[in-house]
């Protein structure tokens, strides 16, 4: 990414772009994660029958590699797809979305939208109510059992106050991880997609784009992914929309309730 | 630091990697489930039976005789008993417990935790005045001889009604929270919660307010009263829960179907909670009996811990949806088009074979 240190927060709102088709599971990502943010290991052992030791998003592993093996037909396969042989890799992370369920649960205003757009929780406020929790859609937040506190992924926001780039984008020896700003990245991924195409992939597409199934409420998503599978193979759901945007009708009903229930027990008081 | 995030590897026997990774992946849930449990369990309790209990309390003093004066007194008191607890339990269950003023340093509407903190404080401010004009109508204050000037301005029982909608939001509000979660059991059938969680404060409520006026010589034209106000509530309760299971589909209901949150909804919440209390009241009415104390007493016991257990359910239930990959898949796939997620019908190789 060639963006100049002071353009980070006054140009438009940055975010990822991770083109699954590129990774190679080298997991290069993790590692700089863990070591930039000082995160302490995790359980070393493998989730089931997949290469993959991580095992999910959580507060101390802000970056997680997928590891979905392929098996067409259920059988043993015997041709080479074009990108990744038979195994999907994708490095999964916070989703920084424009407008985040997080944020909107949050009750103490421990999580923000940054200057550069990006989704922090902020430590010296959260008071470890862990409503984050549920309330996101991809299983990101965590409450840590170090400290109680609700842990994510903060965009390297000590880093793009600097003006570089995130640990997991900079290590990342395949460019499947792509830093830059929204509105360039967006057209990259669709550009990318249609490539793709061309050379056989016939499944790509962008994950939380609004032609596949977008992100109802959320308002679209920071990181956008370019994936070549069904997208609950690798974990994510497929058409995830914003639990909050139930609230305002939730309350009329209850709302509704309590005047039926008034009424009911103005009735039954009397004689 | 030495601390590890640790997990259990699912033991799947016989079960192929192909298998694993065709209906999920590798059986990951693909959310976090919230860490409550007893803490809140017990709140979303007392807080609703309180609320409620408030409620009835003001209503049969607006709008009710000399005999709904017993309502009145045992409901304030039973309101201000259940409420007590209810910060305690919140603040307990905080990560960070010394910081749990945060919650009140905004007011924030999306919020429901936030909307429920503030129900909360305004709501402990209405119960307490109506504790203290109850107090001064009992004369107690005069036993302590220190009545509190002033009580004469908080006697009107306007402003006891004025408190009614908060009581009703802080029995009602709990469902709305867990509504607004990722957790399918819970936002599925968004509609219903808010209903379905007053619905149970209100007959726990009831229950509560009987079960005081059995055991003191309360007169039995009150009792009949609120065995009215009980069987209608159990009723309607019974009719939402029906309408939520249905609501709720095969996949996303299968915690309050099978297993031991399963077992506990039918025999524990509908059976124990509901249907016994109902047959209690309901054959003894159609009968002609006048309401016997120890009658009541025990269908009020019923309903009480039938109410513990519909809220345990509740909770408890929704961490098993939330574990379940195809409970979460399921709700996100609001097949508008036909969707790319789905992985069911959709051809996984990203290449057509040769
Ligand atoms: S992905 Fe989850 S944690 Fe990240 S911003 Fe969105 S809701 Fe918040
Ligand atoms: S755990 Fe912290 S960040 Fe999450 S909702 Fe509660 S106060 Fe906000």
């Amino acid at each position: 990414m060639t963006a100049q240190p002071e353009d980070l927060a006054t140009h438009a709102p940055v975010g990822f772009l991770t083109d699954t088709t590129l990774c190679i599971g080298c997991k290069a990502c993790e590692v700089a994660c863990k070591q930039w943010n000082s995160l302490p290991m995790d359980n070393v052992g493998f989730t089931a029958s997949s290469y993959d030791n991580t095992r999910d998003l959580g507060a101390t592993t802000w970056r997680h590699v997928a590891f979905v093996e392929q098996f067409p037909g259920n059988e043993r396969p015997t041709t080479m797809p074009p990108f990744q042989s038979n195994w999907l890799m994708m490095s999964d992370i916070c989703k920084h979305c424009v407008n985040p369920p997080c944020m909107q649960a949050c009750p103490t205003g421990a999580i923000v939208i940054s200057r550069f757009g990006t989704v922090v929780i902020q430590q010296d406020v959260c008071n470890g109510c862990g409503y984050c929790v549920p309330a996101c859609p991809f299983g990101v937040p965590e409450l840590s059992p170090l400290d109680n506190k609700a842990h994510k992924c903060t965009f390297c926001y000590d880093r793009l106050e600097s003006g570089l780039e995130p640990a997991c984008a900079k290590a990342c020896p395949t460019d499947s991880i792509q830093f830059g700003y929204t509105d360039e990245l967006a057209l990259r991924a669709r550009g990318r997609v249609d490539e793709l195409r061309e050379r056989g992939v016939e499944g790509a597409y962008v994950y939380g784009d609004q032609n596949a199934g977008g992100t109802g409420g959320i308002g679209g998503l920071r990181v956008s992914f370019i994936l070549s599978a069904p997208s609950e193979r690798y974990n994510l759901p497929a058409e995830p929309e914003l639990p909050q945007r139930k609230s305002v009708p939730n309350y009329l009903s209850t709302l509704v309730a309590s005047v039926a229930f008034g009424a009911m027990m103005t009735i039954c008081l009397r004689k | 630091m030495s601390y590890q995030r640790m997990w259990k590897t699912p033991k799947s026997g016989g079960r192929s990697a192909s298998d694993e990774s065709a209906e999920s992946y590798y059986g990951v849930p693909p959310i976090h489930k919230p860490h409550w449990k007893w803490l809140i369990i017990a709140y979303f309790y007392l807080g609703g039976i309180s609320g409620l209990s408030y409620v009835i309390a003001e209503l049969a003093e607006v709008t009710g005789d000399a005999t709904n004066r017993v309502i009145t007194r045992a409901g304030r008191y039973v309101s201000l008993g259940t409420l007590l607890p209810c910060p305690v339990l919140l603040i307990l269950d905080l990560g960070r417990p010394e910081r749990f003023l945060n919650m009140l340093r905004i007011v924030k509407l999306r919020s429901p935790m936030s909307v429920g903190t503030w129900v909360l404080v305004i709501f402990s401010g209405f119960c307490t005045r109506s504790v203290v004009a109850q107090a001064a109508r009992d004369e107690l204050w005069n036993r302590f001889k220190c009545a509190p000037h002033g009580i004469k301005a908080i006697q009107s029982r306007w402003m006891g009604v004025a408190g009614v909608p908060f009581g009703f939001l802080l029995g009602g509000y709990t469902g709305v929270l867990l509504a607004a979660t990722a957790v399918p059991l819970w936002t599925k059938n968004a509609l219903l919660m808010g209903p379905l969680f007053l619905a149970s404060a209100a007959s726990n409520a009831t229950a509560s307010i009987t079960l005081v006026l059995c055991l003191s010589k309360a007169p039995h034209r009150a009792l009949v009263r609120l065995e009215r106000l009980e069987m209608c509530s159990l009723v309607v309760e019974l009719g939402l829960l029906a309408l939520n299971r249905r609501q709720l589909g095969q996949t996303i209901g299968r915690p309050l179907r099978e297993g031991s949150t399963g077992r506990l909804y039918r025999f524990g919440v509908q059976g124990t909670g509901i249907a016994a209390p109902l047959m209690l009241t309901v054959a003894p009415m159609l009968a002609g009996m006048r309401p016997s104390r120890w009658r009541l007493a025990l269908s009020s016991l019923l309903t009480l811990s039938g109410g513990f257990m519909f809220r345990y359910v509740m909770v408890i239930a929704g961490h098993r949806s939330a574990d379940d990959p195809q409970a979460t898949f399921e709700l996100a796939r609001r097949g508008s088009q036909e969707s790319t997620g789905s992985v069911t019908d959709v051809n996984v190789h990203p290449v057509a074979p040769s």
